[in-house]
């Protein structure tokens, strides 16, 4: 290659390499985001996972059927019911085990419970992360209201552990069932108070609104799930699709918000707290008669050789199960695929192009982003002229050099 | 001078937090699942259990040589690790003689291994 004299020297400025995570308070989970910002602003995001890596799926081979439904649903402390009640439905299909109908209200009653609490955290996490600490303290107040909810129907504040193959583990008696409904009636103002703060909140609506918008085909193309899907107006949800146990007899609808931003995103999740609740409402008045507890002691030991696939809707978007089994007291392959894994593995592109100060937020509500403005300086040796341009218009071959 | 005052004044204030376990109580279901053990009674150490426990937190161990019980041929019974234990309750319904004892308490924190030895053997009567 023959030698020519430079005439233009491109001066990139140092970027900056900033670890969010793995541990962080802005972040509550174990997962590092590597930002790399030019000045205020994300040039390039990272996402590295693996911090928590428990070996559950190799675990849940080595151990039975009945030992993994355990298992399953401490995969998620959050969402445990829908992870138990994903798992359970799988090896349903399997061994050909069909739950009664109350069994099936009273899964679905326990897993709403679970999606009302998991969205106020949520939103809760996301007050906090805004600066807004008392408004985090009083929706983790009001959602001990939902754990107490929980703790009458299932015996645990947080481990559900009611989901038996064929049925549930324990039934729900008038007394139950007025407690839990006084508790619903108390925490109805409380919910529409907070989706009434969020929607009309001057700070909170600054914060939030604007950022991160994301078009109906961005989120189809990085295929997230959820209330990221519903939140940019894509009417999708697995409980709608598939009417698992007793969805396709409980009246409710999708919520869906056209906006795209972190706004609409927690709007959607504040709805959807709100639907659950009159789902909950719905069963406890419609609650079929009949057996829901199924004696553990009279089920099968070992499981037919087939596979099996199961999906429910868990808080965070769509959950699935599929198990291999080659017949056996043992699963051959259960493979679990979270929503939580597709929605930050593929969030990576959301944060270029905001600030720091924005990563936290669209990392809680899991946004996307629009254009990398990473800049470059060009300097013109022979004029002796210094002109600012954008590092992507280099890449596009746009400037003269 | 405001500060000092301040400080002064919430020395002796009651703290805002909720005084567990001291002064409050945290009520909770009757059928909350908690602390649970073996009826000697009832037990016919089959084992079961400690087979089926997803946290193997249940071992089975010898009954002392002074009790010999017609029931328990095997003359074993079920030691719980409650530090080991999820809570899930699978041993006490799996158990085809309903031999467990179930409690809604929760308060089990502890900085030493505690186990349902004592408890268990209890259950007879005989100290």
């Amino acid at each position: 290659m023959a030698e020519r004299e430079a005439t233009t020297v491109i001066k990139i400025p140092i970027t900056l390499d900033i670890p969010i995570g793995p541990q962080h308070p802005a972040i509550h989970e174990p997962v590092m985001l590597k930002i790399y910002a030019d000045g205020e602003e994300v040039v390039h995001a990272e996402v590295n996972t693996g911090y928590n890596h428990r070996g559950i799926e190799k675990l849940m081979e080595k151990n039975s059927f009945y030992k993994d439904k355990f298992i399953s649903s401490r995969v998620c402390g959050i969402c445990n019911a829908v992870h138990e009640n994903c798992y359970t439905r799988a090896v349903e299909y399997l061994a050909g085990l069909e739950p009664s109908p109350r069994a099936k209200y009273i899964r679905v009653l326990a897993m709403e419970l679970e999606r009302i609490h998991s969205h106020m955290l949520i939103n809760a996490i996301m007050a906090e992360v805004i600066g807004f600490d008392t408004l985090f303290m009083y929706i983790m107040r009001d959602r001990e209201l939902v754990m107490k909810a929980k703790e009458i129907l299932t015996g645990n504040r947080v481990e559900a552990e009611i989901h038996m193959f064929g049925g549930v583990r324990r039934d729900i008696d008038d007394v139950k069932k007025d407690k839990i409904m006084d508790i619903l009636k108390k925490l109805e103002p409380r919910l529409k108070y907070y989706r009434k703060l969020f929607e009309e909140d001057p700070t909170i609506n600054s914060r939030l609104a604007e950022i991160g918008i994301l078009k109906p085909e961005t989120v189809l193309g990085y295929s997230l799930l959820g209330p990221i899907l519903r939140g940019s107006g894509i009417k999708s949800d697995v409980r709608a699709e598939d009417k698992y146990d007793a969805y396709g007899e409980i009246p409710w609808t999708v919520i869906t918000r056209p906006e795209g931003d972190s706004l609409a995103r927690m709007l959607v999740r504040w709805d959807e707290a709100l639907e659950s609740l009159e789902i909950c409402k719905y069963i406890l008045e419609h609650l079929p008669q009949g057996p829901a507890v199924v004696d553990e002691r009279k089920l099968p030991r070992v499981f037919p050789p087939g596979e099996s696939y199961a999906r429910v809707e868990a808080p965070r978007g769509e959950l699935v199960y599929y198990i291999n089994s080659v017949g056996g007291a043992n699963p051959y392959r259960v493979k679990i695929r979270t929503p939580s894994a597709v929605n930050i593995i593929n969030s990576a592109f959301s944060y270029v192009g905001h600030s720091i100060a924005d990563v936290p937020v669209i990392l809680v509500s899991y946004d996307p982003c629009i254009s990398c403005m990473e800049r470059a300086i060009v300097l013109d040796l022979k004029n002796n002229v210094e002109k600012r341009v954008p590092l992507k218009y280099i890449a596009q071959k746009k400037v003269r050099l | 001078m405001s500060i000092i005052k301040e400080v002064i004044k919430n020395f002796f204030s009651k703290p805002s937090t909720i005084e567990y376990p001291r002064k409050a109580e945290i009520p909770v279901e009757k059928d909350f699942r908690g602390e649970f053990y073996a009826d000697l009674k009832k037990c016919t150490g089959c084992t079961l259990c400690a087979l089926e426990c997803p946290a193997r937190a249940i071992e089975m161990k010898k009954l002392p040589e002074n009790i010999k019980l017609k029931h328990n041929p095997r003359g074993l019974y079920p030691v719980v690790n409650y530090m080991t234990c999820v809570y899930c309750y699978r041993c006490v319904r799996v158990c085809p003689v309903d031999a467990f004892i179930t409690t809604p308490n929760y308060k089990l924190s502890s900085v030493k291994e505690v186990y349902s030895e004592e408890k268990t053997l209890k259950t007879l009567g005989m100290g």
